[in-house]
């Protein structure tokens, strides 16, 4: 006689993911206008200064809004503009809410470019794709930035700058 | 069983099975033209089903990050199936999409993550609702989930499901030896890792992490509060059970053996939560106060109400703007008085509830700041009904 013992299956923990797609804007050959969104978080004013030296960017708009935490209503309708850059992305909440709220102004019509940290920007693309969003332009500086000297940021933005440059050339 | 002599004299003998030994099958094959076995092409005359071995599928779960690194217990059909009769949901149904990987959190998903949290089949009720309440605009769980911070996921338990379910609000609540306690919690981490995809270094960024991210649920001790217990204070009937899902660092302790003044115990409390590194101290928001029996009898007896404790707690948790401002978010102007910060916005940031077993120690858990605020919903029904019983979801399929 014979007996088959059969062990029975185990059920697949792993969800099923929702499928979205959100339209990258292409950043027009002039740039009128530029909104530099700051999160607070330290550093990211200095390296969006140095970005704005080193590219000449005249008048921009200055917008602050909260790193872990998502931009207001108002803080994202300040930010809508030819282009925006974001700044920073350095940990998991403030990337997180970094590229989130860079989709929604992708959703409004506003090209956007954020900066995240090198540690960090893999996770970033990883949300940015779970979001629809796999084309979002996300440039990279050297982690880390916080607790570091004025001179250490404006030297790692310069990777930065060069990435932007391409982008926007 | 020992293999019979088929050799017949004059004959030869046909080729028999081994493995098949029926003394029928003997006679047919011994007598048959072609020589063939009819057994032999069958795969087998029975069929045993087993369970999986633990072990074996905890590794395995375990290699593709899909655990919390403790063993589980295998999520077969049949278990998934009786977790799925405590709903009155359809398997296929979304209770919430979950962030970052955007995962569909189906009942189904959810009863898998919940058996192999080892939960009992008539916690999915607690478990589905919690699940709803993470996914609340309000509660940031992008946040919660990706932050480097090593905030947990609270489960506060209020109601008639507390006595149910068994859950622990005595002593030991927040630590090992209840069922409910250490499996509910596990089953929303387990359900963050697998259908959220925070996986710890992946999706999950916690700098270090913290034990509270295994399971950190208990039930409120309603009977040993001189207070209204949180969800009456939340708008809820007292016969109402509710989940309150709370982001809260592990709790910190405070001991207070002598204090017989309201004001000297609630400074022993407000002395313990005011610390310097949390993320309330630059972004204010909700503080968890878990007050021990005695130290809420103590605090009562005294004449304060619950509306006295949260005022005080919220006007006197204070740190300094120098020692605040220096988290990750920039510590707002606003925040500070005199040099001061108050880590909590207003007193209904107090989330304050009686917890504990005998003994003069209360508990204090940090929330994540200003980015994330405590949701309280009732155990209902599909159609809004609060459910009276566990039992109530398995009927109303």
């Amino acid at each position: 006689m014979k007996v088959k013992i059969i062990e029975r299956e185990v059920l697949n923990p792993l969800a099923d993911t929702e499928a979205l797609e959100v339209e990258i804007n292409p950043i027009p050959e002039k740039i009128g206008s530029i909104s530099l969104v700051d999160n607070t978080k330290p550093n990211a004013d200095v390296l969006l200064d140095t970005i704005r030296k080193n590219l000449k960017f005249k008048n921009p708009i200055n917008v602050r809004k909260p790193a872990g935490a998502p931009g207001t209503d108002e803080q994202i309708k300040q930010a809508q503009a030819d282009l925006s850059i974001l700044a920073l992305g350095d940990c998991g909440s403030c990337t997180t809410w970094l590229i989130l709220d860079a989709i929604k102004l992708e959703k409004q019509g506003t090209p956007t470019i954020s900066v995240c940290s090198d540690i960090f920007a893999p996770f970033a693309r990883e949300l940015a794709e779970s979001y629809g969003a796999g084309g979002l332009r996300i440039v990279e500086v050297e982690h880390p930035l916080a607790g570091q000297s004025r001179e250490s940021i404006e030297n790692k933005g310069q990777k930065a700058i060069n990435q932007i440059k391409s982008i926007i050339d | 069983m020992a293999k019979k002599n088929t050799k017949k004299k004059g004959t030869e003998a046909p080729q028999v099975n081994e493995n098949c030994s029926c003394l029928i099958d003997e006679f047919i094959v011994q007598n048959s033209p072609d020589k063939e076995r009819l057994c032999s092409i069958q795969e087998a005359d029975f069929e045993v089903f087993t369970d999986p071995d633990a072990k074996k599928v905890s590794n395995k779960f375990y290699i593709k990050n899909q655990t919390d690194g403790l063993p589980i217990i295998p999520p077969t059909r049949s278990r998934v199936d009786k977790f799925l009769k405590y709903s009155d949901l359809k398997p296929e149904e979304i209770i919430a999409i979950l962030p970052p990987k955007r995962g569909k959190a189906t009942m189904e998903k959810v009863a898998i993550n919940a058996v192999m949290a080892g939960c009992l089949s008539n916690f999915m009720p607690v478990i589905q609702h919690a699940v709803k309440a993470v996914s609340q605009e309000k509660f940031n769980l992008p946040g919660i989930n990706a932050t480097t911070h090593p905030i947990s996921i609270c489960a506060i338990i209020n109601g008639p499901v507390s006595t149910e379910l068994a859950i622990n609000s005595g002593a030991g609540c927040l630590g090992p030896g209840n069922i409910a306690n250490a499996t509910i919690g596990r089953a929303l981490r387990l359900s963050m890792i697998n259908i959220a995809g925070a996986v710890p270094g992946i999706g999950d960024h916690a700098t270090m992490g913290s034990p509270a991210k295994y399971s950190f649920c208990f039930a409120e001790a309603e009977s040993e509060s001189p207070w209204e217990p949180l969800h009456v204070e939340r708008g809820y009937k007292s016969d109402v059970s509710t989940v309150t899902m709370m982001a809260a660092e592990a709790p910190q302790n405070v001991n207070d053996h002598r204090s017989t003044k309201a004001e000297d115990l609630l400074g022993t409390i407000i002395h313990t939560a005011a610390v310097a590194g949390c993320n309330n101290s630059h972004v204010p928001g909700e503080i968890l106060i878990i007050m021990g029996s005695e130290h809420a009898k103590t605090v009562s007896d005294d004449g304060w109400t619950k509306d006295d404790v949260k005022k005080y707690i919220h006007e006197k948790t204070i740190v300094t703007a120098e020692l605040g401002g220096r988290g990750g978010r920039k510590l707002d102007e606003k925040w500070i008085t005199d040099g001061m910060v108050k880590i909590t916005r207003s007193p209904e940031d107090v989330v304050l509830v009686v917890a504990g077993g005998p003994g003069r120690h209360s508990m204090v858990s940090p929330g994540f700041g200003t980015s994330s605020e405590s949701v309280t919903l009732p155990l209902t029904l599909k159609d809004g009904t609060a459910a009276k019983s566990m039992d109530d979801f398995k009927n109303n399929r």
